[in-house]
């Protein structure tokens, strides 16, 4: 099938009214949790995935996937309005969003943000139909070996990009690998660190860790410092931007868009890196750099362009090699295999229907958030003024709910306390939850591939460096180390990651 | 700063430690066919040496380094109370059942975390936990434990 009747074939999927309501709610309940504070698309999807068990897989990625784009525009809404970033890859919306929305211009700033998300999201839509079909052709000829280094290359990125202390983020990718490694092994099938429970036989569960470090720690933090909510009180009119307006949006966008949709792709990289580079590359393009934080409309539209954009970008190692690139992906693709689906180069060829059908749902996805997101800031302001105080009971009720209904086992309950609890200290300590999930996520996956990279090997990690695929990835990964320590430049630039603004 | 640092750079090291002794008891294989215990062992010494690493860093670092470390300790109560609870809620929810047991947690976190009116507090946790039932369990049929109040 070439892209274009991979593309029709898709939209047909799409429009399925099944398939167009999973869009519909995806996208809106991601508007939804990217406006409120203190829940995030990771925790989101994780309570999502027991509701979804009676779903087609089509639908239950659809929504899944809408979930997170919608996340990026809710939080950019929140950012512009109050200045607090409904999520953590709308961080730098709030420096020139928040004084456009002080000066009267609030407006035009969520409608750049709105339509900047849109091209962006169209843009990476078309990026993903282009480059998934080769990039599956080349997947398929990875061996473990490959498999083994490109996941290396992945971690090192993981923990290099982390802002802050490798040395932590290279702990906290050791102790989720570690954690990955209770309940059966994946090749001899025997129990490992189960202590005789039935609870560790099947291994942790990913969704109650996930609930705990960023569901249940995050509402312990902001019980601790309490939220602020400080509702901009102006009528927010003209929604349009002007034509200045986007004569001086289209090049950050355009930008924003193609940069955010490559580094998207990098493993590791996630969503949030792109917004703060596009970003400083806009500062640095701009005839004015010194008037960015006090207003400027390509400081909202680049960031928000990127950040859309990235999201399409890391749906491609997903479909094409079946690694997850970031948390929120490691929590789709186990959506995907719970419904018995293996994402990866064979996935467009067994599952086409998913395939082409999930890709045209994010255009779908991203027309709607279109029209759902201009009429509708009205109602997400008002749900800004929901106190935090009967918010954040309801967001445990979520939690616990969600756990226990995966399972039917209150212990993963239990689990999930036990993991909100430490990733509360984690963030106190300043150790960073994300790499330690993606670990306990790939870990399994890097554990069979080395095991059997050196069954074929017959021992010899050789292997690993004969083989000119693998050779590059270990290359890349070397790269990666080595590059912010010779070019301070590089370094600086990831320093302007802050802390704890990981996926959230 | 420091002292915290170097704890939990110690706490860290000993988990890794740990992780060592469980390992060795699993079967290690050969590096020609590595058996179960393989890569939790490589994983596990892999972990002290980083262990190691932190707490030499937390050792040499200057005792008053940097931005003072946000205290533990404002609202700890609060923390303590809410993890707490939860966890009893946890052990006590297939006996109560979710209807129950949810009606009595969000009575705690509204009247006695939140120090809302007691009327506010039975009215609000009475209504949420009675929607939330029949939206999840009913409506989404969401396994839920029924308990004592079965419907």
């Amino acid at each position: 099938m070439d892209v274009f009747g991979g593309l029709v074939y898709g939209l047909g999927v799409a429009l399925v009214p099944a398939n167009l309501f999973a869009c519909f709610v995806g996208v809106f309940v991601g508007t939804l949790i990217g406006v409120l504070p203190g829940i995030g698309p990771v925790a989101t999807m994780s309570l999502l995935l027991p509701a979804t068990y009676a779903m087609s897989p089509t639908a239950s990625i659809i929504l899944m996937a809408g979930v997170y784009y919608g996340a990026m525009y809710g939080g950019s809404t929140t950012s512009i309005l109050v200045n607090i970033p409904g999520e953590a890859a709308s961080v730098v919306t709030c420096l020139d969003g928040y004084q456009m929305a002080r000066q009267g211009r609030a407006g035009p700033a969520l409608g750049i943000a709105a339509m900047g998300s849109f091209i962006a999201g169209t843009l990476s839509v078309l990026g993903i139909m282009l480059l998934a079909p080769p990039l599956t052709k080349a997947a398929l000829r990875f061996g473990p070996p490959e498999i083994f280094a490109l996941l290396l290359l992945g971690f090192t990125m993981v923990t290099y990009l982390t802002a802050g202390s490798k040395l932590k983020a290279v702990a906290m990718a050791l102790l989720g690998m570690l954690l990955g490694t209770i309940g059966l092994d994946p090749i001899t099938a025997s129990p490992r660190f189960t202590y005789g429970t039935l609870t560790l036989a099947d291994g942790l569960g990913l969704v109650p860790i996930i609930m705990g470090l960023f569901g249940i720690s995050e509402v312990l933090l902001n019980i601790e410092k309490g939220v602020e909510q400080e509702v901009f009180d102006t009528r927010i009119k003209g929604l349009l931007p002007t034509r200045e307006d986007w004569k001086r949006s289209a090049g950050p966008i355009a930008r924003g868009s193609v940069l955010g949709f490559f580094l998207g792709i990098l493993p590791g990289i996630g969503a949030i890196i792109p917004t703060f580079i596009s970003y400083a590359l806009e500062r640095r393009l701009s005839k004015h750099p010194e008037r960015f934080g006090t207003g400027m409309i390509e400081g909202v539209a680049a960031p928000e362009a990127a950040n859309n954009a990235a999201t399409g970008g890391s749906m491609i190692p997903l479909l094409t090699l079946g690694i997850a690139p970031n948390v929120v992906m490691a929590v789709l693709l186990s959506a995907f295999l719970i419904h018995g689906v293996q994402p990866g180069p064979l996935l467009i060829r067994e599952h086409p229907e998913i395939f082409w059908g999930v890709i045209a749902s994010m255009y779908v996805g991203n027309a709607m958030l279109l029209v759902l997101n201009l009429p509708l800031i009205g109602l997400w302001v008002q749900l800004l003024r929901v106190p935090y105080g009967i918010l954040f009971p309801l967001i445990l009720m979520f939690c616990v709910i969600g756990v226990y209904s995966e399972s039917g086992n209150v212990w993963d309950i239990v689990v999930m306390l036990a993991f909100g609890g430490l990733g509360y200290l984690m963030r106190k300590f300043a150790f960073e939850p994300a790499p330690m999930v993606l670990a306990f996520v790939l870990g399994r996956m890097a554990e069979e591939s080395i095991r059997q990279s050196l069954l074929m090997s017959h021992g010899s990690f050789d292997i690993l460096l004969t083989r000119p695929l693998a050779t590059t990835f270990l290359a890349l990964a070397l790269a990666v180390m080595v590059v912010p320590l010779v070019l301070p430049s590089v370094k600086r630039a990831l320093r302007t990651v802050p802390l704890e603004k990981t996926e959230g | 700063m420091r002292r915290r640092e170097l704890a939990a750079a110690a706490v860290l090291l000993a988990f890794g430690l740990f992780a060592v002794i469980q390992a060795r008891g699993l079967r290690f294989g050969t590096v020609a066919a590595p058996g179960p215990g393989f890569f939790p062992l490589c994983l596990a010494l892999a972990l002290c040496v980083v262990g190691i690493g932190l707490v030499v860093g937390a050792w040499r670092a200057a005792p008053a380094s940097g931005a003072p470390a946000p205290s533990l300790r404002p609202r700890r109560f609060a923390i303590a109370a809410t993890l707490g609870s939860l966890l009893v809620y946890a052990l006590v929810l297939e006996w109560l059942g979710f209807l129950l047991a949810t009606f009595a947690l969000l009575v705690f976190f509204f009247r006695v975390l939140q120090h809302q009116r007691w009327l506010v507090a039975v009215a609000g946790s009475l209504a949420t936990s009675l929607v939330s039932y029949l939206v999840f369990k009913t409506w989404l049929g969401v396994n839920l434990p029924g308990g004592l109040l079965q419907f």
